[in-house]
């Protein structure tokens, strides 16, 4: 009761028109600076911090918000409609998305991925209002192992899902794992696959690799087969609008991929991509027409966006209940508080419960004045993919290149983007799937430091993986979930032949 | 547009003319390189002096540029390229003295010509509030029994915090190539393993932690300034329990080598009106940043100091061989 | 270009991902064998390059294997000239920027180049137009966001 009441009073601080223009104008800046892609919502709210230095801190704490949850929405639209994922989150958006923008359904898919966001966003507030306190006792409890188990879990569902010839996918699986190799190991500072070049101790960028497999490998794909097969891609196809077979299929999924990204946002090391990941596989498994799935299947968006935006929610968790920064936005959020002499943790809910709860409001007002911004943006977003084909891949590109040169353009940056779209290309052209690898690259590096850590804290003793319940439990579905699949073909084989 | 083709046409002229004659100890644009990617602790730190800069009225246009990669170390590469030009600072830190190491870079700091230590935040030494561990000497004594059973959760390999921790053990008495340090990515990580009780102890910049402090949920064993901190006057520094080590997370800009005096003295001059203005002391505050301005000679010879003593104990614990 | 191989029995694509795969396997596994610093508690830097070399060594047999038994998917042919005026493109970007020409040129050039690459035929328009958009991107970078993208003679006028 003493939440609802703090909670209503949060509205009637963010309910002040200057707040609400706050809101709106993050929302804004949110929206337009998330749509680059490899600019994603920590360095928009970075680069925009300055701007808010001159506000009141509710104001720009309400802004950081607006910016937050903007930037989410807006790299999802760059998935969709360019098949170019700014962010690694973003990764299984594209994947059923982009297919989808093409084949005329641009409309829905971007539908299902705003509304889906704002009842992941809705619910996952909820849970941050009402839950945080509870939840991040949970959260801090989970140790190295319990991480490491939990990704190995990622990998073996994810690995199930792509593609119909296991070696190709695995071949893909595992480039992606070699690549995460590169650069500086986080556990001995040595450097490790750099052959002397300093640029490449920093490692591998995922979205270089993501949009070069992706954005420039599907751009070399197309133009490669342009006189023979070419490409015909459909602005508007049937309705713009998600039909009332769009919505039936996407409810489930929304809140199935909340139910994701919510807790395993809030874990301190949890992060939004393996969510998503399991999101897409989940719903790959569900869905009742599998072989959409791959042509552009509603399900693989609406999941993978609800998981994403509900992990937002969920590293306010941690942030605002024990100060953790527990992703790169959080961490600059901190940096927000930190700027008015603000301290998140434990004391912030009883220190400053206007702050508090008027942000935890304005992240409702934020969500709606999102769909609001967005919905009727759709229209105007899918009509992109009218422009004739030449120029429409050209921008394309140019898009793609810029948020590397922005972030980092040196020209061997430049050159790996250009390598993985040429892989890329020769990846489609011999049916290899291109995602696997852009997984490895994100999974092998964290499953990798969480292993090495939890055998430090063991002194080098592997049974601490079973020790631990949560860990054991985990590495026990993840052992079901790789068996599984023989045991049915073998039950299988066994009833044909008894037949 | 033409107009403003025509404004900064004339505003380069004039740097040009500046510059050539150096006759001026004034600066009237600057670069300044974050030597990695936009939105981290350097360019915040050049990010601010721009603000301060151009602010004050000391010079009339600044331009950050970020230079990513290999912990600041191209960044650094590119700096002593620029041989000779006096409108241009980097920003680095203590941090780059060990990734200077730690890379094996072909480049080093001593190349550059050091123009100011601007700020410095000093590292705390934490437990969880339940662990036995009362005080630094009781942490010591734990890691003189065992150095493996003393796990310490940080930031990541060869920083700050991990040097701090190697310089603890060495100073104690332990075996600083035996200490159990467990680099995670980000505070906040740490954090979370140090509240979850994953681990011994913790290291840190004070500010990290200072939240878990306040609310009881964590212990400072000790601060490793010279002086108590302002803000948390209860935590001991080493010293005072006996232990001999100073060691502060410090900020500072470093200009390109082969710069006439003149051009050095300017480039001190500007950051030294930056440091005293309005503008930067506000920034500071806001920031949580606390002032440590040194420059010239002193900043210099500090420099050679802790290039020194980090290579030093990076070789001891076995980071650099 | 693929079918006349398949005549020999082995299928060419296959073989030299098989090869390409093993290659990749040994620089992952020389390069751990290089390493000297080890971690003093658990498992150490080298650990995982040697499990990811293995999987390699694993999945590049596999492919000698498929090689004989059908081969990867036969492609179709692609049209080698789009392909290049594209890659002409990024080098053409990667180019401008390594040498200093700044953020607009190379746009410009990688825009006129993948345009005329996908099948237009007004370079000098398409030229122009990249112009206006590199110009008009990084301006807005510069004034909004002040981030700075690569610049040049051409950009240092606007800044």
């Amino acid at each position: 009761m003493d939440t609802l009441l703090s909670l209503l009073h949060g509205f009637t601080v963010a309910f002040e028109p200057a707040k609400l223009l706050f809101c709106l104008i993050g929302v804004f800046l949110g929206t337009a600076v998330g749509v680059l892609p490899g600019i994603g919502p920590a360095l928009t709210v970075a680069l925009l911090l300055p701007v808010t230095f001159k506000l009141d801190p509710g104001g720009s704490l309400i802004m950081f918000a607006g910016i937050y949850y903007g930037g989410m929405y807006g790299g999802s639209t760059t998935a969709i409609l360019l098949n170019a994922p700014g962010e690694s989150a973003s990764l299984a958006t594209a994947l059923e998305g982009s297919k989808m923008a093409k084949a005329g359904r641009g409309g829905p898919a971007l539908a299902t991925s705003a509304i889906g966001s704002f009842v992941a966003g809705l619910i996952a507030t909820i849970g941050l209002a009402f839950l945080a306190p509870w939840l991040v006792e949970v959260a801090v409890k989970f140790g190295p192992w319990d991480y490491f188990a939990l990704m190995i879990v990622a990998f073996v569902t994810v690995s199930a899902t792509f593609g119909d010839s296991p070696l190709r996918g695995l071949t893909s699986l595992f480039l992606g794992i070699a690549l995460g190799l590169i650069g500086i190991d986080k556990l001995t500072g040595q450097a490790r696959l750099t052959f002397g070049v300093p640029e490449l101790l920093n490692g591998v960028e995922v979205t270089t690799l993501a949009v070069g497999l992706f954005a420039v490998g599907e751009a070399f794909y197309v133009a490669s087969k342009r006189f023979r097969d070419p490409e015909e891609i459909i602005p508007i196809k049937g309705s713009l609008w998600m039909t009332k077979e769009d919505w039936k299929r996407s409810w489930a999924p929304w809140l199935r991929g909340t139910a994701f990204g919510f807790p395993i946002g809030a874990l301190p090391a949890g992060g939004a991509e393996v969510p998503t990941f399991l999101s897409y596989s989940t719903e790959k498994k569900l869905c009742k027409y599998p072989g959409e799935f791959g042509k552009g299947a509603i399900e693989g968006v609406a999941g993978p966006e609800a998981a994403n935006n509900a992990s937002a929610a969920g590293t306010l968790v941690p942030l605002l209940t024990l100060g953790l920064p527990t992703s790169a936005t959080a961490a600059i959020m901190l940096a927000g508080f930190q700027q008015y002499g603000l301290n998140p943790g434990p004391l912030l809910f009883a220190e400053k419960p206007d702050l508090v709860w008027g942000l935890i409001a304005s992240l409702f007002i934020a969500n709606v004045m999102l769909v609001i911004l967005n919905l009727p943006l759709v229209g105007l977003w899918v009509r992109l993919l009218a422009i004739p084909q030449p120029w429409l891949y050209a921008g394309i590109l140019v898009f793609a290149t810029m948020g590397t040169l922005a972030v980092n353009g040196s020209p061997v940056e430049l050159t790996m983007l250009f390598a993985f779209g040429f892989i890329g290309y020769l990846m489609r052209r011999y049916d290899y799937p291109v995602a696997p690898m852009v997984v490895g690259l994100i999974l092998g590096p964290m499953a990798e430091a969480q292993l090495r850590r939890a055998l430090q804290i063991s002194l080098g003793d592997p049974m601490i993986l079973l020790e631990n319940p949560i860990s054991a439990t985990l590495l026990g579905i993840a052992f079901i979930a790789l068996v599984a699949p023989f045991v049915m073909k073998g039950l299988n084989r066994f009833k044909a032949s008894e037949d | 547009m033409l107009t403003s083709f025509l404004k900064r046409g004339a505003i380069t002229a004039v740097a040009f003319a500046a510059l050539s004659t150096a006759a001026f100890a004034q600066v009237n644009e600057l670069k300044i390189m974050a030597p990695a990617a936009p939105g981290g602790g350097w360019d915040g730190t050049a990010r601010s002096m721009q603000q301060a800069l151009t602010g004050a009225g000391i010079v009339k246009s600044v331009q950050v540029n970020n230079v990513t990669g290999a912990g600041g170390t191209i960044g650094l590469a590119q700096l002593i390229g620029a041989k000779g030009q006096g409108d241009q600072l980097m920003v680095n830190g203590f941090v780059m003295v060990g990734a200077i190491l730690l890379n094996k870079s072909p480049v080093n700091l001593s190349q550059t010509t050091p123009i100011a230590r601007l700020t410095a935040e000093a590292e705390v030494i934490v437990v969880p509030t339940e662990s036995p561990l009362k005080t630094a000497k009781d942490l010591a004594e734990k890691l003189k029994a065992d150095p493996a059973k003393v796990t310490w959760a940080g930031g990541s390999a060869g920083g700050t915090d991990h040097i701090l921790a190697a310089l603890f053990a060495q100073a104690v008495g332990a075996d600083a190539k035996k200490i159990n340090y467990i680099p995670f990515s980000g505070g906040g990580e740490a954090l979370a393993a140090m509240l979850g009780g994953r681990v011994t102890a913790g290291v840190s910049g004070y500010g990290e932690f200072e939240g878990q402090i306040k609310a009881g949920k964590l212990r400072v064993l000790a601060v490793s300034s010279g002086k108590r901190l302002e803000n948390a006057p209860d935590a001991p520094t080493l010293k005072e329990q006996g232990i001999d080590l100073e060691l502060l997370n410090w900020r500072s800009v470093v200009a390109p080598p082969g710069l006439s005096a003149e051009q050095t003295k300017a480039l001190i001059d500007t950051v030294e009106k930056m440091v005293k203005s309005k503008e930067w002391q506000e920034i500071l505050k806001a920031r949580g940043w606390d002032d440590s301005y040194l420059a010239g000679a002193e900043f210099d010879s500090f420099l050679k100091n802790e290039i020194e003593r980090v290579s030093k104990v990076m070789h001891e614990v076995g980071l650099v061989k | 270009m693929t079918n006349d191989i398949r005549a020999q029995g082995a299928d060419k694509p296959a073989l030299i991902v098989g090869v390409l795969l093993l290659v990749v396997a040994f620089l992952v596994g020389y390069d751990a064998a290089q390493q000297t610093i080890v971690a003093t508690y658990g498992l150490g830097p080298t650990a995982m390059p040697y499990v990811v070399a293995c999987g390699l060594v694993i999945l590049g047999f596999s492919h000698f294997v498929v090689a004989f038994r059908g081969g990867l998917p036969k492609p179709e042919a692609a049209d080698g000239k789009a392909l290049l005026w594209i890659a002409a493109g990024l080098v053409c970007l990667i180019g401008c920027i390594a040498l200093g020409g700044g953020f607009v040129i190379a746009i410009a050039l990688l825009f006129a180049c993948t345009a005329r690459g996908m099948g237009r035929r007004a370079f000098a328009v398409d030229l122009a137009i990249g112009f206006v958009l590199g110009l008009a991107i990084f301006l807005a970078f510069a004034k909004l966001l002040t981030l700075i993208l690569p610049s040049g003679p051409l950009e240092r006028l606007f800044l």
